[in-house]
């Protein structure tokens, strides 16, 4: 029997071909279409979600049934001693709330990590806990360590319109402040639970030129400094355009010298609020303990 | 004659003087802009400053020295409108700082004044130009330094002879700018402050002019006691005012008859006459007497006509009203806790057009001043709004070249709140530098990427020729649509949409992503929607953005980003 099993969900961007690679479980998000349940990655593919989401087809997301969830941690404590589920922040969704509850039926055997992370920074911490796992750390420890790091993260959001946020009615606090007749591209951020609005642009590259000023920011006032690769993890995430964050890429080898700067897919649960034209700019500081 | 002092009495007597003789002929000021677009406001603008100042003078009871100084002084600062009004306001702080001191100004305290005025209006300016008003201030402080040294005695000669030089070096701007060479004129505000010396001259020479302020434009209110029975005591009542534009001479004889013709006629008169322009202003029962008069010496212009006795029941009736409204100010802190807490940061902008103010509140801006080309805000509305928006620190966007000045002095002025002017000169400008604030920001952060953004947008600005001019080697002629840019003129032409189309292109650069097209209030939307289409069809790598701007003066503004 192995020790601890690592599991996740969708919004890390992690597929599920990448998860079987990793020997991580990636839960898949639910997606309402018109009406019918599809599943990220199972049965609802990129292509098709854009094409539909930008056809005007009304999409919401829903958190993981229940069931699902605790058939897949039944599952997992089949061949392992432990979980540990590192679910989308609990700022953002029921989902981690969820987990949380289910969890203690299993008696401290899966532990629910509320580390607030989504997109890239929730895909760093699968990869953290992995490594954490490798080493023989229980789930708690893993725990402990995630949610202690949780606020060395910073994400920005470039957004190429407000259309798909107010759609979604997730447009509270954030954009309340960018109700204008302009035409605004809002630059988001998420810092621990709270998705608020950052900055406002009005084209793409003022909006890629604030996330590395304010990222550049961050990583010298609390991600410890920039420091090459061993100190941070850079990354893009994009959502329809790869080409976009492929460009982007090569604009920012020297903004970031020494860093390698990934480009991971914008997980769908999250591009549906932003819509096609986003962009996402990501930064997590490195686990000391590792 | 030899009066070899001024006091109090007579500087007040030549200070109104000087004032009344710039607003007779401002709009003749105006008309030296050398600019051929319709932003001829000199002369309004230093008008709408001086009397400012007036009319804290005509307020005073006592002739002091002192007091007179400083109502000459703050009066014309907190009026102080346009970098003209704002250099003219300088130019009298200066002055009064040396003349508050002594009862009797001699020739040596009105030199050494002169020269405290010229030294204070040269620090407010941050890029002082010759050939300008400083020019001319400069070199009749300079002539007064001369001739008091050499012994001058004699208060008439000498300022005859500083008026006389300063008059020569007038005559000399335009071998100074070359702008105003072109144009083929003198610089104007240098010219409206001669207007002004020459008045005070008059004055000083004991010239008969009236010395009650007429109608002051701005309609300010001006704080009088009306007597509710005086309605009936108005002996004349019409209060009537025009421009003779000579087309004969008119000499002292002329305008000593023309004079003795008005009062058979009335009372209240003036007649301010110029070497091609006559100033009228008469009360009488008749006013088409005087006019059949006037039109013996020239075509008339400016005409106005008031029914004093109906406007004095209308004024008594607006007196209760802001009685009452005063009334309720003064209750209103007591109805609401007294401390009004203080938000971290506030945005006033100056912007003209339903449509620009909209767009700069949706923008998060506090206050919008309504302002901008031809009627640039003053200081004391500067410091009204700033007074308004209750935030420890507060962003000022000028949006136009000639309201930055007005926004520094309220800055100075301004000592309970920290107040950061942002030097936007167009509306674009402004848009881009509010749009880049970020609040997690500290103000000198934010202040340094708003100066940088700022630089990345170019404007350019589609208004129409007042008259035929040529500029930077293009001929003008008189009604063609200009597009102005940030540094000259990118596009003439005789159509309207030909000349913007013309404008975007000469701004298009490589890696701009947007065109914003903001229409004016003259513009009809399905015109301006045409010209969006085919800019977007242009131009198809970027976006085109088209808003209801209702701006005058200029049909579009246009910026790339």
């Amino acid at each position: 029997m192995k020790k601890t099993a690592v599991m996740t969900d969708s919004n890390s961007g992690i597929t599920q071909t990448e998860a079987a690679e990793l020997g991580v479980t990636v839960l898949p998000m639910p997606f309402l279409l018109d009406g019918e349940v599809y599943y990220e990655d199972i049965n609802l593919t990129r292509d098709d979600f854009y094409r539909r989401l930008e056809e005007g087809m009304s999409i919401s997301t829903s958190q993981p049934e229940p069931e699902t969830v605790i058939e897949t941690y039944r599952k997992l404590l089949e061949d392992h001693e432990e979980v540990v589920h590192i679910p989308m922040s609990s700022g953002l969704s029921g989902s981690c709330q969820t987990a949380y509850m289910l969890a203690r039926e299993f008696e401290g055997r899966v532990q629910v990590v509320d580390n607030q992370r989504i997109s890239i920074t929730q895909r760093h911490s699968v990869l953290d806990a992995l490594t954490l796992a490798e080493a023989g750390k229980s789930a708690l420890e893993i725990r402990t360590i995630l949610e202690a790091d949780k606020f060395n993260a910073t994400i920005y959001i470039y957004m190429d319109t407000l259309y798909y946020l107010k759609k979604g009615g997730r447009i509270t606090p954030a954009a309340a402040a960018l109700g204008t007749i302009l035409k605004i591209k809002p630059v988001l951020t998420i810092q621990g639970e709270k998705l608020d609005s950052f900055a406002k642009a009005r084209t793409l590259q003022q909006g890629k030129k604030l996330m590395v000023t304010a990222l550049k920011k961050d990583i010298d006032t609390r991600l410890g400094g920039i420091g090459g690769t061993e100190n941070v993890r850079i990354s893009i995430a994009y959502s329809e355009s790869r080409e976009i964050a492929l460009a982007w890429q090569q604009e920012l080898a020297s903004e970031f010298p020494g860093c390698e700067i990934g480009i991971e897919p914008l997980s769908l649960s999250v591009a549906c609020h932003i819509g096609p034209g986003g962009l996402g700019f990501a930064c997590s500081a490195n686990l000391k303990a590792m | 004659m030899s009066l070899n002092t001024i006091d109090a009495q007579l500087l007040t007597k030549m200070f109104l003087a000087g004032a009344q003789n710039l607003e007779a002929k401002k709009e003749w000021i105006n008309e030296l802009n050398v600019f051929p677009v319709p932003d001829g406001d000199t002369g309004t603008n230093m008008s709408l400053t001086i009397m400012s100042a007036a009319r804290e003078v005509t307020k005073l009871i006592d002739d002091d020295m002192e007091t007179l100084a400083k109502a000459i002084s703050s009066g014309s600062l907190r009026g102080a409108r346009g970098n003209s009004g704002v250099i003219l306001s300088q130019l009298f702080r200066g002055f009064c700082k040396v003349i508050r001191d002594h009862q009797k100004i001699d020739i040596e305290i009105l030199t050494s004044a002169l020269e405290k005025a010229v030294e204070t209006a040269y620090k407010a300016v941050m890029k002082p130009k010759e050939g300008t008003i400083l020019t001319v201030a400069r070199e009749a402080a300079v002539k007064a330094r001369d001739l008091q040294k050499n012994g001058a005695s004699d208060m008439g000669a000498f300022l005859d002879e500083v008026i006389r030089h300063a008059d020569f070096v007038l005559s000399q701007t335009p071998d100074m700018l070359p702008v105003l060479k072109q144009a083929g004129v003198v610089d104007s505000g240098g010219q409206g402050l001669m207007v002004i010396a020459k008045g005070a001259y008059d004055a000083f020479l004991g010239k008969e002019l009236d010395f009650s302020l007429g109608e002051v434009t701005s309609g300010s209110s001006v704080d009088m006691k009306l007597d509710p029975q005086a309605a009936a005591d108005i002996k004349y009542g019409y209060c009537t005012e025009f421009i003779i534009l000579l087309n004969k001479t008119f000499n002292i004889k002329h305008e000593m008859d023309f004079k003795a013709y008005l009062e058979s006629i009335g009372d209240s008169i003036v007649v301010v006459a110029d070497d091609d322009i006559v100033k009228v202003h008469v009360h009488t029962n008749d006013p088409g007497m005087a006019i059949q008069r006037a039109l013996m010496y020239g075509a008339l212009s400016n005409m106005k006509i008031d029914n004093m006795r109906l406007e004095h029941q209308e004024k008594l009736f607006k007196m209760s009203q802001s009685s009452q409204k005063k009334e309720e100010k003064t209750q209103t802190p007591t109805s609401r806790p007294a401390v009004t807490e203080l938000k971290e940061t506030g945005f006033i902008s100056v912007a003209a057009g339903e449509g620009m103010e909209e767009i700069f509140r949706g923008l998060g801006v506090d206050f919008v001043i309504s302002g901008g080309q031809t009627m640039n805000p003053s200081t004391e509305d500067m410091l009204n709004a700033i007074e308004q928006v209750a935030a420890k620190n507060i962003f000022i966007f000028p949006n136009n070249k000639n309201i930055i000045l007005a926004a520094d002095q309220a800055k100075r002025m301004t000592k309970d709140k920290k107040i950061i002017v942002i030097p936007s000169k167009t509306i674009p400008q402004g848009i881009t530098a509010i749009i880049n604030y970020i609040p997690d920001l500290g103000i000198e952060e934010n202040e340094s990427i708003m100066l940088d953004e700022m630089k990345n947008v170019g404007t350019g600005q589609i208004t129409y020729a007042v008259r035929d001019t040529d500029i930077d080697g293009r001929a003008i002629k008189q009604g063609d649509y200009i597009g102005l840019g940030d540094s000259g003129i990118l596009a003439v032409g005789s159509g309207m949409e030909e000349t913007a189309l013309a404008m975007a292109e000469a701004m298009m650069e490589e890696e701009k992503e947007l065109i914003s097209i903001y229409y004016g209030a003259d513009v009809k939307e399905k015109d301006a929607e045409a010209l969006a289409d085919k800019i977007r069809e242009r131009y198809s790598g970027c976006d085109v953005e088209l808003q209801y701007g209702g701006q005058p003066v200029y049909y579009y503004i246009v910026s790339v980003e």
